[in-house]
């Protein structure tokens, strides 16, 4: 026990240090890489890494008699939690989220504190003898918080209250609800039943489960089938299509979107916004198929009301591609990223 | 010897009364339906060839006109005619208000009749007795709280009424076969209330407590379909059914109540009342336990306090799968509807939905740690509550991370992008079910713990026991985080899948290890009572926090629900062309939420007050029969 509690110690000494490193800039943020593909376990299991740290820490410095009180342990904690999620993840979090974590962090540090009733006492007796003020090293101390703690409060109301210069935030709604039928060059699709042509099994017939196998792996980059190579003039049917679409994609789309589908092509950053990451599990992944027809044959002019404030240069695509097309640059999208269109049944 | 007869006879008879009552409504909806249905046989002859069927948008079905089509208003004091306010916000205000004290008397007579199970299976006289006394005063705060449903719900009527009476009036219409089952319901349930009431002294014991305890059955039995009568309205407004594209009604009542939304609504709602109910009877126990003077009153509502929690928040565990059957069949329904309650407009009033759901948990889980602190020999666990509360904080941060998240433009550029690489992953539904149900196996197991607190136990294999429940936990977290990750590699519609296995694990952790948990513990030895009132003013604190976010959530569901149908008051059938039709800010809705939260906590105070100054008049047999005595709650011991 005392060993790990030793070793959790060490971790615990090694990750402050790093972590003090990064918040000094003494150490690059990204030295121990997030891992793309594990980027969100990685940083809960990092989390988790430094609670376990802590309480070998806290363990190695009670057994040597200088424990650490409990109202610094909580403090500390909230405090570390904050410099991490400032200084150890990248890109950096906006301050809505980071406000966020911290007050949930600030809640449950005070759940923890105040778990019994030994602790509470514990972590409440640095302030009681603060308010108390028996000793002059404790007098001194509530003197100068009647003095700064208005301070400090008038200064926080200053801060908000001042005029500044920064472009406001925005709540964009990313994924508008789309309607229920779409017109594109004068025939109607029904959103909700629609289905792309080209997503053919060798018979023809469409089927998601046959498109699906024959992907690039996602994370991986490879084909998930040997044989189900696009580029191969060979193949017919949906592999011959997802070629076609690529062909369009690159001669149309990859400017902004990138040859990898991430968002970060050429012209890329001329945009504000810049143009979505299809990689992202978070952008096509999470969509019917119907959805990107949609969005992509209306462009970020067709955007709906709920879309405000439409940040989206997009073209609208049914000026310029036909409805083949564009359901084929769709296909290659969902092969290229190895993400699978979301059904609904 | 005569004298108990004649109580028996008028048990059964209070009995025969209620069930009486109970079927009043459809006796009398028999015949009326079927005139219904002859009266469009009669129509139809009389019109010969001409009968005009329609094909009702839902199921498809066609049926032979019978209602007009559903009105095309115009912005107008005919269509909607309002005081210099915005007549949507005082319908809110009225609806809200009354939802809040329709639900608190439909959970709390539930309550009653498990509380008052328990009393009549208790073996122990004392403790049988203030089950009954607890399940007695229940319903006393229930009553008062009755009337001023009645008015609310008088209120609500008049503001439709007044406000907005070409909706009103078409609504009418279509529900016109069972309108008038509504309003008698009403009549059964206040009737049914009364004698279950006002019979309690005089069926005290025996074979009269169990024709009594029958009494409570009917009575929840008609509050239940009450409340399922008033959903069909909402689902119908959702999601309608039993009507033509025009509005039309088609002769098929059935239909119209039973839209596709209809069942979700119904168990969401029940388990939504009931958690509730316990939160606020929860928080009044709380106030009580904080301004108590005797250390008896503070045992009393410490113990009242513990069984509404405990009632709660078993009905919040299964809340937010019946939540997520509902936007389920949201989706089946209209995947519009869908993402725009979920990806769309209306994403980050979920978002503040799991924080609240987050909020119930963590004060759930707080209140059980303090409630550890009356129990000698719990201490043992107080050292690893720091890994559950860890285990909560990465589960909650995970469950409210929006997926859209808030930012200045400078903040977008330097993020590289609308999401964000590491946490952007977070805001997807794969990682929320993780993080929900982290969060409930966390609770399940702080309940374990809670159990066990006082307590070692004697049987043989209580090692094996322990190691296989460490074991049981430790694998369900890995099966649920492991789940949460999978789903990011497999398709959409398989992935949604997942959330069954995910919820299966959170429920066996739940049912097998409270099992497997009492089975250890029978016989174990005690390392001392519990005792009643020796807890912390902060786990009262949490108790009230814990009513606060109910409120405050069902408001803010309440508002999702109604706001999801966008411009239409019956959604792609009656457009709503007031000035109103738009969706609020979210500033304003959340301001509006807690209007409605702080008027119906200051009036139910003036309710619990009405109930203190009758509890004063009443003899405390109750109290004096145990004196000194320490409850023990039936369920956790």
């Amino acid at each position: 026990m005392k060993a790990l509690m030793s070793l959790g110690a060490l971790v615990g000494v090694l990750g402050l240090l790093l972590l003090g490193g990064m918040i000094f800039d003494v150490v690059p943020s990204n030295t121990v890489r997030l891992i793309e593909g594990y980027m969100p376990m990685q940083m809960l299991a990092e989390v988790a890494c430094y609670v376990l740290g802590f309480a070998g820490l806290s363990y190695m410095l009670n057994a040597m008699g200088m424990g650490i009180p409990r109202f610094w342990q909580g403090i500390g904690f909230w405090v570390f939690l904050m410099m991490y999620l400032k200084f150890r993840v990248y890109p950096p979090i906006p301050f809505s989220v980071r406000a966020m974590y911290g007050t949930v962090a600030l809640v449950t540090v005070f759940m923890w504190v105040s778990a019994s009733e030994e602790d509470w006492k514990k972590f409440k007796q640095p302030i009681m003898n603060v308010l108390d003020a028996q000793t002059g090293m404790n007098r001194m101390l509530r003197y100068m918080y009647l003095v700064l703690l208005p301070i400090l409060i008038g200064g926080f109301s200053f801060n908000a209250m001042m005029p500044k210069s920064e472009e406001p935030i925005e709540l964009r709604t990313v994924h508008p609800a789309p309607p229920a039928s779409t017109k594109v060059q004068g025939k109607t699709y029904v959103l909700q039943t629609s289905q792309s042509p080209y997503r053919v099994n060798p018979e023809g017939k469409y089927d998601q489960e046959y498109s699906n196998a024959n992907i690039v792996e996602q994370g991986m980059g490879r084909l998930m089938k040997p044989n189900a190579n696009p580029w191969d003039e060979k193949n017919q049917g949906y592999l011959k299509y997802v070629r076609e679409g690529g062909e369009i994609f690159f001669q149309n789309c990859h400017f902004c979107h990138g040859d990898n589908l991430n968002g970060r092509g050429l012209h890329a950053f001329a945009f504000n916004p810049i143009p979505a990451n299809f990689t992202d599990p978070g952008t096509i992944a999470q969509l019917q198929e119907t959805f990107i027809f949609w969005r992509v044959a209306k462009g970020g002019i067709g955007l709906p009301n709920e879309g405000f404030p439409w940040a989206s240069v997009m073209p609208p695509w049914e000026q310029h591609l036909t409805v083949d097309e564009i359901w084929k640059v769709i296909l290659f999208e969902y092969w290229h990223t190895g993400y699978y269109p979301r059904t609904w049944d | 010897m005569g004298r108990v007869i004649g109580k028996r006879l008028f048990s059964i008879m209070a009995l025969c009364a209620m069930v009486g009552l109970l079927l009043l409504p459809i006796v009398v909806a028999i015949p009326s339906l079927a005139s219904g249905e002859e009266a469009i046989a009669d129509g139809a002859k009389k019109e010969g060839d001409k009968v005009e069927k329609g094909r009702d948008v839902y199921y498809k079905t066609e049926g032979v006109v019978v209602g007009a089509p559903a009105p095309k208003t115009t912005d107008g004091p005919k269509d909607y005619p309002r005081y210099n306010f915005e007549s949507r916000v005082l319908l809110w205000f009225a609806n809200q208000q009354h939802l809040y004290y329709g639900s608190f008397v439909l959970a709390v007579p539930i309550f009653c009749m498990i509380i008052e199970f328990m009393g009549v299976v208790t073996k122990d006289k004392a403790l049988a007795k203030r089950y009954d006394q607890l399940a007695y005063d229940f319903i006393k705060i229930s009553l008062t709280a009755y009337s001023l449903t009645a008015v609310l719900g008088g209120i609500l009527i008049f503001t439709f009424l007044t406000l907005y009476p070409a909706f009103f009036s078409y609504l009418s219409s279509v529900f016109r076969p069972v309108m008038h089952i509504y309003a008698l319901m009403f009549v059964a349930e206040s009737g049914t209330l009364y004698i279950y009431y006002y019979g309690w002294d005089k069926m005290k014991e025996g074979f009269l407590k169990w024709i009594h305890l029958s009494m409570s059955v009917i009575l929840n039995i008609i509050g239940t379909l009450l409340m399922f009568l008033a959903n069909s309205w909402i689902g119908f407004m959702m999601s309608p059914a039993g009507v033509d594209e025009q509005g039309r009604y088609l002769g098929n009542i059935w239909h119209v109540i039973h839209t596709a939304l209809w069942n979700p609504l119904n168990l969401h709602r029940i388990l939504g009342n009931m958690a509730f109910g316990g939160g606020v009877v929860a928080a009044y126990a709380a106030y009580k336990f904080l301004a108590a003077k005797t250390d008896e009153d503070r045992a009393h509502y410490d113990w009242m306090g513990y069984i509404a929690m405990a009632l709660g928040v078993a009905f919040l565990i299964p809340l937010p799968f019946a939540g997520y059957w509902l936007m389920r069949e949201v989706y089946a329904y209209r995947q519009q509807m869908g993402i725009t309650l979920m990806g769309g407009l209306l994403a980050w009033l979920f978002i503040i939905q799991a924080t609240m759901i987050g909020i119930l948990f963590l004060s759930t889980n707080y209140y059980l740690w303090q409630a550890m602190g009356r129990m000698r020999g719990a201490e043992k666990y107080q050292r690893y509550i720091k890994y559950l509360v860890f285990l909560l904080a990465c589960g909650y941060m995970v469950f409210i991370t929006p997926h859209t998240m808030v930012m200045t433009p400078a903040e977008l550029k330097a993020m590289g992008g609308q999401q964000h690489p590491v946490l952007g992953n977070y805001g997807v539904m794969s990682a929320k079910n993780g993080g929900i149900n982290v969060i409930i196996t966390t609770t399940v197991l702080s309940f374990v713990w809670y159990m066990r607190g006082n307590k070692v136990s004697t049987v043989s294999w209580a090692k094996f026991g322990n190691i296989f429940m460490g074991v049981f936990f430790t694998c369900a977290y890995i099966n649920i985080i492991g789940l949460a990750i999978y789903g990011y590699y497999i398709p959409a519609n398989v992935r949604v899948g997942l959330s069954v296995p995910q919820v299966t694990t959170t429920l066996s952790c739940l049912f097998f290890m409270f099992a497997l948990n009492s089975m250890m513990m029978k016989g174990a030895k005690q390392m001392g009572p519990i005792e009643w009132g020796k807890i912390s003013a902060r786990s009262q604190y949490a108790l009230i926090m814990l009513a606060t976010a109910f409120t405050w959530m069902m408001g803010l569901m309440g508002y999702i629900r109604s706001s999801v149908r966008l411009f239409w008051h019956v959604n792609e059938i009656m457009r709503d062309n007031s000035p109103w039709a738009y969706t609020h800010t979210v500033g304003f809705a959340a301001n509006m939420i807690s209007a409605n939260v702080l008027f119906f906590w200051i009036s139910i105070l003036f309710v619990f007050w009405l109930g203190s100054l009758a509890a004063k008049k009443a003899p405390v047999e109750a109290k004096a029969a145990v004196p000194g005595s320490v409850p023990q709650p039936a369920g956790s011991h």
